[in-house]
Order: structure tokens, then sequence, then C-alpha cells
């Protein structure tokens, strides 16, 4: 009898195991498309033998554990590509706007430096006409006002970078927080000796999100509790706490982001933050440094030449643009032509109205050095060349770190990802388990009412 | 080996890689340039730059040439008609130094003569687009006025200026020669040589000598004046040889940024086959599992 009863109680787990596969298949075809599930499978062992008169019998099946298949390494991984393509990507969305103003060489800086020394060429052959002189004025006053809307597009785009940053840290402090509040949770959970798997994908998917933002390396403390800090050691989260980061105005006008009262803005290795942090404080300054050392070193030899010469009338040249600031900085945003009457342009060498001799001292600034050891065109075409090929690199690398993401996110799937059709196929088998562990209760259940009714007619059937 | 189950992330990445490929041949086409941002040819952006340069500066040498070379003609016309007014003068000196004269002939001749002084002082006067041509750099102030006290008849007022216009890289042209090396040089003065001979045939002494001086100041004038023909010569050639430089320049700024249209036409309709394809691939993952059969 007891082996009757024994029969049963194997087929009641068979049954039981079935079920909660089911139910497992079930809850992964549910969240397929759960962003940052890991599929559960369930394991099961067979329960452990008894003896009986000597021989050895099983005691059916007996549910291990429930298991989400997730790699660690490759989490890890997967951080760190998203941290490098954020940063690449927030770097080539800035360098793409910033490029536009570098664009066609028949007008903008370039074209108008051309213009100018043009303007001063067609005077030559008459070098007392008001009308060519005013042109000349008038070639000089569109190149400053090139220079001048260039460095304020430049700077207005370096402002608005300043509010991406602060909304960024917002965005990162809410990560933070809701990381640390999972945490909590999951605490709990595993001191209670309960499954925070679901727990464990969503605080995963938080911690993609954060990457987003920042470098952030994930160290694992005992317990399933985890440490975050960002690569040069800010830390971010500790266990349940989660530490807000800040922003404040720095003394170059921007927003500095700082970890208590340490300033780690220029720190920070990876993530949509770091890229735009690279762009407002290293390519934007740059570009505009250069801009100013060509509108200073441009200007200062035009006026220097000028003050070589004497205007119409008879009088020593004077400067043509306003003497640009000590120093250079700021140059390309006030460059400013300082005169308004075509006379004061000093074309003579001697004093005659009709000498064209100093324009040969004008001219001569187009093949001079005046910034950084080059002519003022060849010093703008390389600016061109710098910007558009660090746009492009920066491209390139983009999509590179693009693919590498994305092979790992196939990793990631052919690992942790929900396949409809597999578990489609586990539910039929798992369907068929249950059936015949049925099947066997409904036949031990016939020979239960044998075994009672043995040899006597009765009502039990 | 497990596959990812999920392939439509990578999928539509392909997608949106066909797509970027398709706008970027059609942004060739409908702007022509091959170079629109800096990003498609850092080099080549650099390079379209200098050209854009060249070109301004090729069509500024082009244009002074033109101006020039109005200047330079006017210039050279006017000592064209000069000469021929010295050489009228010779032949009536000729004439008045004939001892058969009677002194109404004579007077008849100094008067003619005279009139030639004063059509060569207004040549010498000359303006082009309101400026003298042979006052060097004084263009001004009238190069020659009738002087009671110079023994020439004339004071020049200009000065010994020459302009030189820069008509090519590193290459000059002088375009005026002041009236002082022409007209009123030491020794060799048509104003001088003229005066001289009016004085002559009305005193009837040493016309010949007077007549000789006139014919040295003419073929002074003649040498100086070489310089005009040449340099428009030099204008001429340089023109020429400016506007071959100009289809150069021209055509090198077509191969560094202009779009190649029968590729950007056929890089754009192979991307939009390949648009195509990928749409119908992602149409088909659409859909069919194992659970479309399990009914």
């Amino acid at each position: 009898m007891a082996g009757l009863f024994g029969t049963l109680s194997i087929a009641i787990s068979g049954l039981a195991v079935s079920q909660q596969q089911m139910e497992t298949s079930s809850n992964n075809v549910a969240n397929a498309n759960t962003k940052g599930y890991s599929r559960e499978v369930v394991e099961t062992e067979a329960g452990a033998p008894i003896v009986i008169s000597g021989l050895t019998v099983g005691t059916g099946v007996v549910l291990d554990k429930i298991e989400s298949l997730r790699d660690p390494i490759l989490e890890i991984q997967l951080n760190q590509a998203t941290q490098q393509q954020s940063s690449l990507n927030a770097q080539l969305a800035q360098l793409q706007t910033l490029q536009t103003h570098f664009a066609g060489s028949t007008s903008g800086i370039g074209a108008d430096i051309s213009n100018f020394f043009n303007s001063l060429e067609q005077l030559s052959p008459d070098p007392s006409s008001v009308e060519l002189r005013q042109s000349v004025l008038t070639a000089a006053t569109n190149l400053a006002t090139d220079f001048r809307s260039t460095a304020s597009s430049l700077t207005t785009q370096e402002g608005n970078l300043n509010l991406i940053v602060q909304q960024s840290v917002d965005e990162v402090n809410s990560l933070t927080a809701e990381i640390a509040s999972v945490g909590q949770q999951i605490a709990q959970l595993q001191n209670a000796h309960q499954d925070a798997s679901t727990l464990i994908d969503q605080q995963t998917n938080l911690i993609r999100q954060l990457s987003g933002f920042v470098d952030v390396q994930v160290i694992q403390t005992g317990n399933g509790g985890i440490n975050l800090a960002t690569a040069n050691g800010t830390a971010l989260v500790t266990g349940t706490q989660s530490f807000a980061l800040t922003t404040k105005t720095g003394s170059d006008g921007n927003s500095h982001i700082f970890a208590g009262n340490q300033d780690i803005t220029s720190s920070l290795t990876g993530g949509s933050l770091a890229g735009t942090v690279q762009v407002r404080d290293q390519e934007i300054p740059g570009i505009l440094n250069q801009l100013d050392q060509l509108a200073t070193g441009f200007a200062n030899a035009v006026n220097a030449a000028n003050a070589q010469g004497f205007d119409l009338n008879g009088h020593a040249g004077g400067n043509i643009f306003t003497p640009p600031p000590a120093g250079g900085t700021g140059a390309a945003a006030t460059l400013q032509v300082g005169i308004t009457d075509p006379s004061l342009i000093a074309a003579s060498s001697d004093g005659t109205a009709g000498s064209n001799g100093n324009l040969t001292n004008l001219l001569a600034v187009a093949t001079q050095p005046v910034a950084g050891g080059q002519t003022p065109i060849n010093a703008y075409s390389n600016l061109v060349f710098q910007v558009g090929n660090t746009t492009s690199d920066t491209s390139a690398d983009a999509d590179a770190a693009g693919e590498i993401l994305q092979q790992l996110q196939n990793q990631r799937g052919s690992i942790s990802g929900v396949s409809l059709d597999e578990e489609a196929a586990s539910i039929v088998q798992f369907q068929t388990a249950y059936q015949a562990s049925a099947r066997v209760i409904t036949t031990i259940n016939g020979l239960l009412a044998d075994a009672v009714n043995l040899g006597i007619e009765s009502a039990m059937q | 080996m497990r596959v990812n189950p999920y392939p439509m992330p990578e999928l539509l990445a392909a997608l949106n890689q066909t797509e970027l490929k398709a706008q970027q041949a059609a942004l060739e086409i409908s702007t022509g340039k091959s170079v629109n941002v800096p990003s498609d040819d850092p080099s080549a952006a650099a390079l379209l730059v200098d050209n854009n340069d060249q070109a301004t500066f090729n069509a500024g040498f082009l244009h002074d040439l033109s101006a020039i070379n109005g200047q330079l003609s006017a210039a050279d016309s006017t000592l064209s008609s000069v000469q021929t007014a010295l050489r009228q003068a010779l032949s009536l000196g000729v004439e008045g130094g004939n001892g058969t004269l009677s002194d109404a002939d004579r007077a008849a001749i100094v008067a003619q003569l005279q009139g030639i002084q004063s059509q060569v002082l207004a040549l010498a006067n000359s303006s082009y687009q309101g400026n003298y041509l042979f006052s060097g750099t004084i263009i001004g102030t009238a190069p020659y006025a009738v002087s009671g006290t110079d023994p020439s008849g004339v004071t020049y007022n200009g000065n010994d200026g020459v302009n030189q216009v820069a008509v090519g890289n590193g290459y000059q042209l002088a375009i005026n020669q002041p009236g002082s090396q022409l007209f009123s040089a030491q020794g060799n003065s048509v104003f001088q040589a003229l005066n001289d001979l009016i004085v002559a045939v009305g005193s009837n002494t040493g016309v010949d000598t007077a007549v000789n001086e006139v014919d040295s100041a003419a073929n002074y004038l003649s040498v100086q004046g070489v310089f005009y023909g040449n340099a428009l010569a030099q204008v001429q050639s340089q023109t020429t040889y400016l506007n071959s430089a100009k289809l150069q320049i021209s055509e090198q700024q077509n191969s560094l940024g202009a779009a190649d249209l029968s590729v950007a036409a056929t890089d754009l309709s192979s991307a939009q086959t390949d648009t195509q394809a990928a749409l119908a691939a992602i149409s088909k993952f659409a859909g069919n599992t194992l659970f479309d059969y399990l009914r």
C-alpha cells in the first residue's frame, strides 16, 4: 500500500513541477519584450532516493531552482561599450553642428579674406578712386562681420551645452536614486532568501541607462549588493545609498560638475556627459582660440601695413581695424572696421594722391605669416581641415563603437533573450509531461480502488 | 550555439545605414557638390578654400589688366599724336629755314609752330578717367603749365612717381611714365626744342640746329614711349595666360568638390534597392513563431 501512495506522491510531484515549468515558460513569453529581462529556466533534479528492502527507489522530481540566465561579464562589457558609444555620439552631434560654420569655400571667413585682398588689388590701378576705396571698406566690414558671427555662434553653442550638462546631471541623479532604492528592495528579498531576479534585471537596466550618461563601474559587494563609482573613483551609489552630483558655474562661465566639493568635470571618461564636456571645454574653445589668433594677427598686420603709407589727404596711415585686445582672447568676437572714411586707406607711399606704392605692403599681408606661422588663408584652410577631420574621425569611431555595442547585445540576446519558438516547444514538452503525470494519477486511483475493494464487491469503483 | 532571438535592433540599424547612404547621395545630386561639409572630405575642403583664393586673385589680376589696358592705350595713342605734331613741326622748321622766305611768310610759320606748341601742351596734359596721365603720381594736377620765365616755356608740376600694379603672383607691371621722363627730360625736352625752333625761325638764325634739336627730342620721346607698347604687349600675354590659368583653377575646383552625378545617381539607386531589400527582410521576421503552428 505504501507503494501505491508512494507512486501517487511521485506522480503529484511530477504534476507540480510541470505546472511550475509551464508557469516559468509563460512568464518568459509574457516578458519577451521587456527591456533587460533575462529568461528564466527551471532546474529540476530527481528526488533523493530511498532504500526499500535493499532496493534504491526514486522519489520523484524536485524543483531545484528557477534560474535567470545572464552573464555578468557581458553586462560589464555592455556598460563599457554603452559609455563609449554615448560619449562619441554626443561629441558627433555637436561637431556636426559646429562644422556647418566652416562649410562652403565660396562664402565664409576664407572667401571674405580672399575678397578683402581682391578689393585692394582692384584699387591698385586707380588708387585715388573713392568708389574703389569704399569697396575695400565694404570687404573689410564683411570679413569682420563674419568673424564676429562665427565666434558668436560658437559661444552660443558652448552655452547651450551647459544646459545639456545640467539636464544630464539631473538624469544621473534620478537614476542613481532609483538604483539605490531597487538595491534596497533586492537586499530585503535576499535577506528573506527569496529570488530577486526581476529586480536585478531592473537594476541592471538602470545601470545601463546610467552608462549612457557617465562612465560608471560596478563593484559587487557581498550579498548581491553593489557600489557604483565613476572611473576616477567618485562614488555614485554605495549599497543602498545614492550620492547626487551638483552643478556650479565655474570661473569660465560654464557649468562644472561637482561630487560634494570636488570638481569632477574634466575627469569623466565615458558617457554623454564626458562627450558633451569634451566639446564644450576642448573643441569649441580650441577653435575659438584659433579664430582669435587669426583675427588678431590679420588685423595687426593690416593696421601695421596701413601705417607705413599715406592716406588720400597726405596724412600718415592709421588703423583700419580697431586694434584687437592684447593677448588675443575675444578678438574674433569683437573684430571691427574702425574707419568709415574711404580716404583713410593709406594707399600712397609718398603722400601724393595718385601713388599706389603702399598697396604693395597691404597686399603683402596675404602672403605673410600672421597666425601660427601661416598666411591668413592657410591658417583658415587649416582650421577647416581640422574641424572636418575631427568630425570625420569621430563619426567613424562612433560607427565602430555602435558595431561593438551591437555585437555585445547580440551575445546578450543569445544568452538571455527569450525565444518564442523555444518557449513554445518547452510548453508542449511540459504539457505532455503534465498529461502523463495526470494519467499516472488516474491509473493509481483505479488501482487504489481495486486494492481497497480486494475480493469484495462494493460501492467503490 | 544559440542565436540571438531578437535580431530586430540589428536589422533596423542596417536599414538606417542604407537610408543614410540614400540621403547622402540625394544631397550630392541636389547641391552638385561632393563636399557639402568639411567632414565629407577634410583635405578637399581645405584645398577648396585655397582654390577659391587662387580664383579670386586670378579674377582680380584680370580685372586690373583690363583697367590698365585702357590707361596704357590712352597714353600710347596720345604719344602717337604728339609724334605726328612733332613731325609737322619738323617740316615747318625745314620750310622756315629757307632763306628766300619773306618776313610775313616766316611769321606765318612761327604762328603755325606756336599752334603746334599749344597742341603738344594740351596732349601732354591729357587725362584718362579723371586722372592726368603724365604727371607721375600727382594725378590731380596738370603736369605742364605755361611759364613766362622758364626757357622751355612750361613748368612741370608733376613728380617722378611710377605706379606698379601686381598682375600675377610676384609679377609687377609699371603702368605710367612721368612727363619729366617723356616730354621735359634734361637735354631732350620736346618743349624746349619747340620753343627754340620758334625763336630760331622768328629770328631766322640757327634754324638747322633747332630743327635737329626737335628731331632729337622726338627720337628720345619715341624711345621712351616704347615703354607703353611693351607694357601693352605684356598686358596682352598675361591676360591670355591668366585666362587659361582660370580654366585650370576651375577644373581643379570641380575635381575637388563637384559631385560626380553619374556616380551619385548610381549610389542613390543602389541605396534605395538596399533599403527595399532590408525592409522586405525585416517584414519576414514579423510574426512567425512555433506558436502559430501549435494550434
